[in-house]
């Protein structure tokens, strides 16, 4: 199924957007960034587009000024 | 091109499709296979092969994709289900045994999410694992409020057996919260652990 991966440029971002959206409620998985998009051995944020929505997500994050991309990713 | 897209399927869907496709082009026309798993690829360039086609393959991030020239045709008749090889055989009593909530020695917070992306990635491991047993703080992975239980879920879904430490679950008074998986003993863990041909301790 389709995802949408939230990636950030270090793990300490990852855990500061896992806290706060954890504390909103939303429905999230952290994952290995995916190959794919990035050979660093980096932490990501993977959701559903279906249940969750990119742009409330982006608020969110916005909140506590924490950059990152987005991505598209096919996975099982 | 015609594109069979056989991402997510099992064996022998992905063998179905590529033939199908092939009878409907033309001779001489090429067609471009998308497979998500190692052994599905493998199944389908050897049926190919086997009926005289050229394949070529090319890994572009996790999907495998084969490109093939139709150069005959294959008999209707032509087998499929006898190229559905498991790869797997060597591993195939593994057993996953989590003996902690966090992976490794380290910070918390760090350990916490590590241990989240690894059970994350076990439905794409090429080797799933037959069980996954789970021991003192490793129970909290299993719980209800636990953030990798739906993955748990799906793994259980798919035919892995979840074991969890019942005196763990008893001893952190958590056996009402318990959200995936049997209460185990440890003879039954005991058993699993020493008949498994690799256990893997995260």
């Amino acid at each position: 199924m389709n995802y949408t991966v939230l990636t950030f440029q270090a793990t300490h971002y990852v855990l500061k957007a896992e806290k706060i959206l954890l504390e909103k409620g939303f429905k999230f998985d952290i994952i290995p960034t995916p190959k794919d998009i990035s050979s660093d051995c980096g932490m990501s944020i993977r959701f559903d587009p279906e249940i969750t929505r990119n742009d409330s997500v982006a608020e969110t994050l916005k909140l506590i000024n924490i950059d990152f991309n987005i991505h598209e990713v096919w996975m099982k | 091109m015609k594109v069979v897209d056989a991402r997510g399927e099992l064996c022998p869907k992905p063998l179905i499709m590529t033939k199908k496709a092939l009878a409907e082009i033309d001779e001489n026309d090429s067609l471009e296979i998308l497979i998500d798993n190692e052994t599905s690829m493998k199944n389908v360039s050897r049926f190919l092969t086997d009926n005289g086609m050229e394949v070529k393959q090319e890994l572009k991030g996790n999907v495998f994709h084969l490109f093939v020239g139709k150069t005959g045709e294959i008999p209707e008749s032509a087998p499929v289900e006898e190229y559905c090889e498991v790869s797997f055989s060597s591993n195939k009593n593994l057993v996953i045994a989590f003996q902690k909530e966090l992976l490794g020695d380290g910070a918390e917070e760090l350990g916490r999410i590590l241990m989240k992306a690894f059970v994350n990635t076990l439905p794409e491991a090429t080797s799933q694992p037959q069980s996954i047993v789970f021991l003192n703080s490793g129970i909290f992975l299993t719980l209800k409020n636990s953030q990798v239980l739906d993955t748990l879920v799906k793994l259980e879904k798919s035919g892995v057996e979840i074991l969890v430490c019942g005196t763990c679950l008893d001893y952190y008074q958590k056996k009402q919260e318990l959200g995936v998986g049997i209460v185990s003993n440890m003879y039954d863990i005991l058993e699993k652990l020493t008949s498994a041909s690799s256990v893997v301790y995260p």
